[in-house]
């Protein structure tokens, strides 16, 4: 006998699972949110303190991992922003995947908070290849801190990779990694050394200036700095213009958060040279994006500079362009 | 019969399906207390109905039989095809019946495919692209499940691959883009059709990717995914496994009326490797499934078909398929059993069922021989003849020759049935079944309970003497 009794769809299956599994993306920030100030800390699984590096490594599944970092502010000025981030990001994998724009991602989730004032200025979860990532950032707490005066702690999270990050992608192939932050503010000038102690729990003998430690961690990553026009200080020309100077091209504006990881999977695909900005369109058209989110994210990536990627020409108009 | 040794009984369907695999299954996990019940074909399309005698319903896909049986297991054999977003929605319905542990009971082997939404979709669009000349599909995408894994070999999910979301993530990839490449002429033509929509969403909405990723993550941790030489550890437990089989003998893959069969091995013989693989040494038992009377639903020959039979006789179960349309009834059809036997193999008793049935049918005949109508093709390359008349189909010398298959199906559309009357004496047409195929009766069933069951013959014994009550 045969039948299609229990056939069901995917929609509805999924909010079974999560009625079921009776938990929002939100946990850790939710339990954190209602106890006090005072009690508020970093998860252990993202704890900047904990071990002393955090490794991408080549595995038999993984023969060709490239190592993505992607840290986003998590301070008051960013608004609703991270709550989307926390939404979408898990969805950057998959995209990644899809298309084949990098062999074997590996991606850790952080998040940057503000280490003059903030409880928990630095959040760092593993590279991961599987869906550890998504644990990792569903327990970043979103402090919602910072302070009004247009500065957070990039710099941190910068010395963090720079320093505390040992990836196979560069040590055994001269392959860069990548590093994706997402904010709306600058960074301090320097990395101070009482923080570094404090937060990371390393010895330093010296503050470091941000243009210096920016410059050890382009040795081995591409770094990129995302700034979505939604938030606070979204269209303030005085940070464009901070990170313009710091990192030039690789300043991408965000129209639209809820675009981040079609964003970044076309910065990778473009950088590592599988795609250019047309045909990387054309992939996000085939898997059912969206006109408007496509216009963003081609406005955010037409500035890269075709000498900069490996990608040959773009060819063709781009949407939202023309 | 509270079994102490190890011991395995075989059910097989002998028909198009529908022989009542599902309450014989439950009937014999209560009377043998069996410890397991392993699925050895099929995939989530399977419908086997179970009434208990408190009057409990549930329509087994993919949980095994004797699941309301409390503490009976079923394991999933690598034959199997699993479709776990079926399986949690069939799951919600046992719970509904106060079954709350029954993931708890199921392992699967973690070599056994998986059946995506993208598979479940394609056979949807692939028969609504194909309007009028449907092949009887479930519409459960078990066919798609075994076609894409014969050509992309380990590119498809398995259950093993279902907590590995990189992995997953890739091959649920990879099938959505092959499924849109397959379909290309058809989805043109239905991106109009409302009825599609649904189905053409499941391949374009970017999201459903990770969904399903997600949903397979869930669904891995509730049940146990083991190792192939897990079942070789079941087998030698004491007592009775039972080997459930899926749809009918006259559907198989390569036996069955090409094309209106499935991708599934029907016959015995995936349990019979699974069972030589674990060097079982214990008690066998195979037992073949026959309704009163012949049935098949959706398109395909039928020879016994009868109007007046499909009006008398409506199905309890079979009524509200959307996908495989209407439930045919036909007189019993002994060239079709003898086929049947004949490429199955020889087996220890014959369960026969839906004995109350009959009363609803005003005459009684059974068919013996066909009579060929047409002129296409030349019956003696593929019959046994009596005469002119059609005796036995032959079993093909190479299952694997489908042009051969075809030329079968096509005669058989052009057969004509030869009926003999037979007395409204049931244990006199009981007896008539028994003695013209040759096999011994081991269960008479007169309803869908178990208590409406009576077995005949010692079920562990390798030659049972038949005995039949008076009934």
């Amino acid at each position: 006998m045969g039948s299609g009794r229990w056939s069901t769809n995917v929609y509805d299956e999924h909010n079974h699972v999560k009625a079921a599994a009776g938990k929002s993306v939100f946990d850790y920030s939710d339990v954190m949110h209602k106890s006090g100030r005072s009690t508020w800390r970093v998860h252990k699984s993202l704890d900047p303190s904990r071990g002393k590096v955090r490794e991408s490594r080549d595995s038999d599944e993984h023969p060709e991992s490239t190592a993505i970092a992607v840290m986003f502010d998590v301070t008051g000025s960013m608004g609703g922003i991270p709550v989307t981030l926390q939404r979408k990001l898990p969805e950057l994998l998959g995209l990644l995947l899809r298309k084949g724009y990098v062999p074997d991602p590996q991606i850790l989730f952080g998040a940057i908070g503000d280490a003059t004032c903030d409880r928990v200025p630095l959040q760092v979860g593993e590279f991961e290849s599987d869906n550890r990532m998504d644990e990792n950032l569903e327990n970043i707490f979103l402090e919602g801190g910072g302070g009004g005066q247009q500065t957070e702690s990039y710099e941190l999270a910068m010395y963090y990779i720079a320093r505390h990050t040992d990836i196979d992608c560069w040590n055994k192939r001269g392959h860069k990694g990548y590093l994706f932050i997402i904010g709306d503010e600058m960074a301090y000038p320097a990395v101070k050394r009482h923080e570094v102690r404090n937060v990371i729990g390393d010895g330093a003998e010296r503050d470091i200036l941000t243009p210096e430690i920016l410059r050890e961690l382009q040795q081995r990553y591409h770094v990129f700095y995302i700034l979505p026009q939604g938030a606070s200080n979204g269209r303030d020309p005085k940070i464009l213009g901070f990170w313009r100077k710091l990192l030039g091209q690789n300043v991408l504006e965000l129209e639209d958060p809820e675009a981040v990881c079609e964003t970044i999977a076309l910065t990778i695909g473009m950088m590592e040279g599988t795609i250019d900005l047309y045909a990387g369109a054309d992939d996000l058209r085939e898997i059912g994006t969206t006109d408007s989110t496509l216009k963003v994210v081609t406005m955010a990536l037409a500035n890269i500079p075709v000498s900069m990627t490996k990608a040959k020409t773009i060819s063709g108009v781009l949407p939202g362009l023309d | 019969m509270n079994a102490t040794k190890n011991n395995a009984i075989l059910v097989a369907d002998l028909g198009y399906g529908d022989a009542g695999k599902g309450s014989i299954v439950d009937y014999l996990t209560r009377t043998m207390e069996a410890h397991t019940v392993v699925r050895y074909n099929g995939g989530a399309q399977a419908a086997h109905n179970v009434i208990t005698p408190d009057g409990r319903h549930h329509t087994f896909a993919q949980f095994g039989s004797g699941t309301f049986i409390p503490g009976t297991r079923t394991h999933l054999s690598r034959f199997m095809m699993v479709h776990p977003l079926a399986m949690l929605a069939e799951e919600r319905h046992l719970r509904s019946l106060g079954i709350s542990d029954a993931f708890n009971r199921v392992s699967m082997d973690r070599a056994a495919l998986v059946t995506t939404p993208f598979q479940q979709s394609a056979n949807r669009l692939r028969e609504m692209a194909r309007g009028d000349g449907r092949h009887g599909s479930c519409g459960m995408g078990v066919g798609e499940t075994m076609s894409d894994w014969l050509s992309y070999g380990s590119q498809v999910p398995f259950v093993g691959d279902l907590r590995d979301r990189a992995t997953l993530l890739k091959k649920l990839t990879f099938l959505r883009d092959a499924k849109i490449a397959q379909l290309e002429d058809q989805l043109k033509n239905l991106s109009n059709n409302e009825f599609a929509r649904e189905d053409l969403n499941v391949l374009y909405d970017p999201r459903i990717l990770e969904t399903t990723a997600d949903i397979y993550k869930y669904f891995s941790e509730l049940v146990s995914v083991v190792e192939p030489d897990y079942l070789g550890e079941l087998l030698k437990r004491p007592g009775t496994t039972i080997f459930e089989g899926a749809q009918g003998a006259l559907l198989d893959e390569w036996y069955g009326f090409y094309p209106y069969n499935t991708w599934s091995t029907l016959t015995f013989r995936n349990a019979e490797t699974l069972l030589l693989e674990n060097d079982f040494a214990g008690e066998l038992f195979k037992l073949g499934l026959v309704r009163a009377y012949a049935t098949r639903h959706g398109a395909g020959p039928f020879v016994t078909e009868d109007q007046d039979l499909t009006a008398q006789v409506p199905d309890y179960h079979n009524q509200n398929n959307d996908w495989q349309r209407e439930f045919r009834v036909g007189y019993l059809d002994f060239v079709a059993l003898r086929y049947a036997l004949a490429v199955t193999g020889k087996i220890d008793g014959l369960a026969i069922t839906n004995l109350d049935r009959l009363d609803a049918i005003s005459e009684w005949r059974t068919c013996d021989l066909y009579e060929y109508i047409g002129q296409a093709v030349n019956v003696a390359e593929y019959f046994d003849l009596l005469g002119s008349s059609i005796r036995k189909i032959k079993v093909p010398a190479d299952p694997t020759n489908l042009t051969r298959q075809e030329e079968l199906t096509k005669a058989l559309f052009d057969m004509q049935p030869i009926y003999a009357n037979c007395k409204k004496d049931k244990r006199a047409y009981i007896e008539l079944i028994s003695q013209t195929l040759n096999v011994p009766v081991a269960i008479t069933s007169a309803g869908p309970k178990a208590l409406e069951k009576e077995s005949h013959v010692s079920l562990r014994a390798q030659n049972p003497v038949l005995s039949i009550p008076a009934i």
